[in-house]
């Protein structure tokens, strides 16, 4: 009758303990998932905002046509990506463009007195800040999320519920530097 | 250490506990002593002791714990609200271009802690350069940057600064600083103001005292609020900004220049990034310094960035140049962090900022950053004026003529009147903090400086220095008829 007992009571341990670390689980990929949609919240905020940019700065850059037009062809890039890995080389790609634009605006002091440029370009700085930080989450929370389905009575429990490894939001190289804007060193 | 902030678990911290208990047992003693004295003086009765009777000491008990409870939850509650008013912070305009910068910023950083606690940011309308954080029990939570730091940091600068506020908020020791603050820091400007009514009227005295007592408590609570908070928010901002280089600058910058005591005002300085205040104890380490401060010394604090970044100090001092520095190539002027911990803290007498060690024609001189003005042992001023090659600008030009006219002018008045007493503002001795003597350099060139007798430094304020040495170069003398000119007056 004790052995009874103490199995069933085992038993029942063992079910609590798997249904905490299913919700663990559960919890981290929400996560996860929440991050991603963050960042695609960013990128798409970036994808609207780059037409108006390019409109605005094309009346002053008539000897840029060149950059421009890397920077719109990237942006179309960006939308035929389908994989993760794909994705991210695309938007790291429409990354690389725009710093190119900015340092190429850097040359031109008209677009400096220009209000409604700025306020653009200040906007499409801020969205690369924003897409570099959301990504930045999201791949600490995959480690997380990754370690966790790994870690021993978690993997148990993962391969139970097929809980699949999340993909790393990277194309290889890194792209969180900014450009660097060239501040006078006093105000 | 939690890998992201969405682990970051809002902590009850046992610290605001301790922050209830202290107020208890303040106004435990404080009714304690009061009902004592009037149990002595008003009822005669000579050797009666308040807590001998079980009666008496639970009516104070009760009273006592309303009371603290209600001071308490009206801080707490209110805390965002009182800081804001008293640093007259304002939202950002958003017709403002630099302001929109900050408030994308703060966009930015909750895209960076993953959305977790909405932040909103102000505007301090200062020169000074801080900033500051303050949340509450309603859970409000307020970055307030000064306009000074604004404009004089680049966007990655302000980033680093925004995110070392936002880690101090999101890990939670802001609420204990924040109510702190409220509970006590806030007293000690309305000492400031009641010191100033109660000359006229006396009964303004009990407040003032009251209103002393708690900002001394004040003092008191800095001492558990522990220096290794603002490293572990530096280390928060590299986490979520991953630019510890940039959070360097800023502290350098921060520290090179004004960081601003009278406009952020006293009893406040646990909520800003830097303290706004200049004390010995801020500046060096040691278990009294760390008791007695609340924040470290920022050159330690920018020596582990700096480590984070794999960059040498020398780096932050060539790319920070002062805005008039005249520095010999090759000796460097050594800024805050980079001169020796020991030297005591000079402090500007005009503006209360810290000065800080430069070379001017390989002599060691005091300049404050903010106002320019430049302290110089008696001794070395020829030496100085000898060797500097200055270049007479028409400004500095102008201004020579104008300020000697000027002060001829009134050394003939002077003269005339028999040094009659004249009702001048007079600065302290930065070193000894004695009156100092306004006087002309030497009646042949008639600047106007500031001397200590007992030390034998001379304070030169903004241009006087240059416009000295444009008078001595030039040979400038006073064009006014003397004895025409005292008849107008």
């Amino acid at each position: 009758m004790i052995v009874v007992w103490i199995s069933a009571g085992l038993v029942f341990l063992l079910s609590v303990l798997g249904i905490c670390i299913y919700n663990r689980l559960v919890t981290l990929r929400n996560d996860v998932r929440n991050a991603w949609s963050q960042i695609d919240v960013q990128l798409k905020r970036r994808y609207d905002l780059i037409p108006n940019l390019v409109a605005a700065v094309r009346g002053y850059m008539a000897h840029e046509k060149q950059v421009l037009e890397n920077v719109v062809a990237a942006r179309a890039l960006t939308l035929s990506a389908t994989k993760v890995k794909e994705r991210a080389a695309a938007e790291d790609g429409l990354s690389l463009e725009l710093k190119g634009l900015f340092a190429v605006m850097e040359a031109y002091p008209d677009l400096k007195a220009n209000q409604n440029i700025m306020l653009l370009q200040e906007e499409l700085v801020s969205t690369e800040n924003r897409i570099a930080f959301a990504r930045q989450l999201y791949n600490d929370l995959v480690a997380n999320y990754r370690t966790r389905l790994e870690v021993f009575p978690d993997i148990v429990i993962a391969s139970v519920f097929s809980f699949r490894a999340a993909e790393y939001f990277a194309a290889g190289s890194d792209d969180t530097q900014l450009p660097k804007a060239v501040l006078s060193s006093s105000a | 250490m939690p890998i992201t902030f969405i682990d970051v678990e809002r902590q009850k911290s046992l610290r605001i506990v301790l922050l209830l208990f202290l107020l208890v047992a303040f106004y435990f003693i404080f009714a304690f002593i009061v009902a004592q004295a009037v149990v002595l003086f008003m009822f005669r009765a000579d050797s009666f002791f308040v807590f001998g009777s079980l009666k008496y000491a639970a009516i104070i008990a009760v009273f006592v714990l309303t009371l603290a409870v209600v001071h308490f939850s009206i801080s707490g509650y209110t805390a965002v609200q009182r800081v804001i008013e008293q640093v007259r912070a304002g939202d950002p305009d958003p017709e403002d271009g630099i302001h929109r910068q900050l408030v994308n910023i703060i966009e930015e950083i909750h895209v960076a802690s993953g959305n977790v606690r909405k932040i909103r940011c102000m505007v301090i309308p200062t020169l000074s350069m801080n900033a500051l954080a303050v949340t509450d029990l309603r859970g409000e939570a307020v970055i307030a940057i000064t306009e000074g730091l604004l404009s004089r940091l680049s966007r990655d600068q302000l980033e680093a600064v925004v995110a070392h506020e936002a880690y101090h908020i999101l890990s939670g020791d802001c609420l204990e600083t924040s109510i702190a603050a409220s509970l006590f820091g806030i007293y000690a400007s309305a000492v400031e103001g009641l010191k100033g009514v109660s000359e006229e009227d006396f009964r303004a005295v009990p407040f003032l005292f009251l209103f002393w007592v708690l900002s001394t408590l004040g003092s008191l609570v800095t001492m558990f609020i522990s220096r290794e908070r603002e490293y572990r928010a530096d280390a928060g901002a590299v986490r979520m900004t991953r630019n510890p280089l940039a959070l360097a600058e800023a502290l350098h910058r921060i520290s090179a220049r004004w960081s601003g005591t009278g406009f952020i005002s006293d009893g406040l300085e646990m909520l800003c990034i830097s303290s706004p205040t200049i004390d010995a104890h801020d500046e060096s380490e040691g278990w009294l310094d760390d008791l007695l401060s609340t924040h470290p010394p920022v050159r330690k604090r920018i020596a582990v960035l700096l480590g984070m970044a794999h960059v040498s100090a020398s780096v932050l001092d060539s790319q920070d140049r002062s805005r008039t520095a005249v520095q010999m190539p090759g000796s460097p002027a050594s800024s805050v962090y980079g001169g020796s911990a020991q030297e005591p803290v000079v402090v500007c007498p005009s503006c209360r900022g810290q000065l800080t060690r430069e070379s001017s024609e390989s002599t060691v001189v005091f300049r404050c950053r903010s106002c320019m003005g430049l302290l110089v042992d008696n001794d070395k001023i020829p030496r100085i004026l000898a060797r500097k090659q200055v270049t007479c600008t028409d400004r500095l030009l102008a201004l020579v003529r104008a300020v000697t006219a000027d002060n001829q002018r009134s050394l003939a008045i002077r003269q005339k009147r028999l040094k009659e007493k004249k009702n001048e503002e007079t600065i302290l001795c930065p070193k000894c903090n004695r009156v100092m003597f306004r006087t002309f350099y030497s009646y042949a060139y008639l600047i106007e400086i500031d001397r200590c007798s007992v030390c034998h430094v001379t304070w030169f304020d903004t241009d006087e220095l240059e416009m000295l040495q444009c008078l001595i170069e030039n040979k400038i003398a006073g064009t006014i008829g003397i004895a025409s000119d005292v008849q107008d007056v």
